[in-house]
């Protein structure tokens, strides 16, 4: 299993107490940490939340770490699925608040807006097909959800999904499947398709 | 529409082909196969359009100065948490092993309800035959014929 020398030794600094190199680590994954947490649970503010608890949950379980079972990269982006998949169905379990996903939509990028201007009406679609992902995402089973987050997002290859979630790498192409699926049949049906 | 010569493939099969997570073998059958086929090669190219919208799904940004602050918490409690040896002792340890039993409880609720339900009948089996207690209570030997029976 291949594991940056970097990594590696940031581990060892800071499973040894050096605050500066889990600074490192922190600012190294912490953009893609909160993205998927953010694609999962869908909300800014619980995708910030998350984030610190996987970072907490990553200090306190690091020595639990086996370079050559998972590169560092792959047992922490498993690690960041699993929390925020947790955290998505801790908030299915409440009562709904009335924070709507489409506020988050305030702070995205700025470039959307320049599209929108130039472009207005495939800007428009665009934004239609990311929301009609965004709500087909938050209805797939857990699985789906976990191997289309890791696929898609952190390119992991789909033989070191099934190893890591201890399934047959069939399932595993049948769930990426499913879920891509389901989430094009979501796209067309806003005529997001061409 | 050409005419093709190999077989249809289906769209999971496309998918993958796209994705580059076939074995080298189907690959080449699959690219072949596109070739000719004008039908299989229209789902193949949504498939990778789709894969490029999902792949483009923004995330919001989080302002600069609630960053640094999440990031100033989260390095104190990293700091008491080595201060204290977090990591050591037997009240961490235990907690750890509840959390990770209570995840996959979650995760296969199922089972875990059979695994629970055989051990709350063996409890009460056990317990009624050592303290006695179809001597006390009504029924309770009978409750305990069952139990055996289905042990």
């Amino acid at each position: 299993m291949v594991t940056s020398q970097s990594d590696a030794d940031l581990v060892e600094k800071i499973l040894d107490g050096d605050e500066d190199a889990f600074s490192r680590l922190y600012d190294a994954y912490h953009p893609r940490v909160y993205a998927t947490a953010y694609r999962i649970v869908q909300d800014m503010a619980e995708a910030q939340d998350a984030t610190q608890e996987i970072f907490i949950k990553l200090y306190r379980s690091l020595a639990d770490w086996d370079s050559r079972k998972a590169k560092f990269s792959t047992w922490l982006y498993r690690m960041a699925v699993n929390h925020a998949i947790d955290c998505w169905r801790t908030r299915q379990r409440r009562p709904q608040s009335s924070q709507d996903p489409a506020s988050d939509r305030e702070a995205l990028p700025e470039h959307t807006l320049g599209e929108a201007i130039l472009t207005p009406f495939s800007a428009l679609e665009k934004r239609e097909s990311i929301d009609r992902i965004r709500s087909c995402v938050a209805e797939l089973p857990e699985l789906q959800k976990k191997v289309f987050m890791l696929r898609y997002f952190h390119e992991m290859k789909l033989e070191e999904i099934a190893d890591m979630e201890d399934c047959s790498l069939g399932t595993i192409k049948t769930s990426l499947f499913r879920a891509t699926h389901a989430v094009r049949r979501a796209v067309r049906r806003a005529g997001g398709t061409q | 529409m050409k005419r093709h010569a190999s077989r249809h493939f289906s769209e999971e099969e496309l998918l993958m082909h796209f994705l580059q997570e076939e074995t080298a073998d189907v690959e080449r059958q699959i690219s072949s196969h596109l070739k000719e086929c004008t039908e299989c090669h229209a789902i193949f190219r949504e498939y990778g359009d789709l894969v490029g919208r999902i792949q483009a799904w923004p995330v919001p940004e989080i302002p600069e100065q609630a960053a640094q602050s999440r990031k100033a918490v989260l390095l104190a409690q990293y700091r008491r948490d080595m201060a204290s040896g977090r990591s050591e002792g037997i009240v961490p340890f235990l907690h750890d092993i509840l959390v990770r039993a209570w995840n996959q409880a979650l995760e296969h609720p199922l089972p875990t309800l059979c695994y629970v339900a055989v051990a709350v009948a063996f409890a009460l089996e056990r317990t009624i035959s050592t303290f006695r207690l179809d001597r006390i209570l009504p029924g309770a030997s009978e409750v305990i014929q069952i139990l055996r029976q289905v042990f």
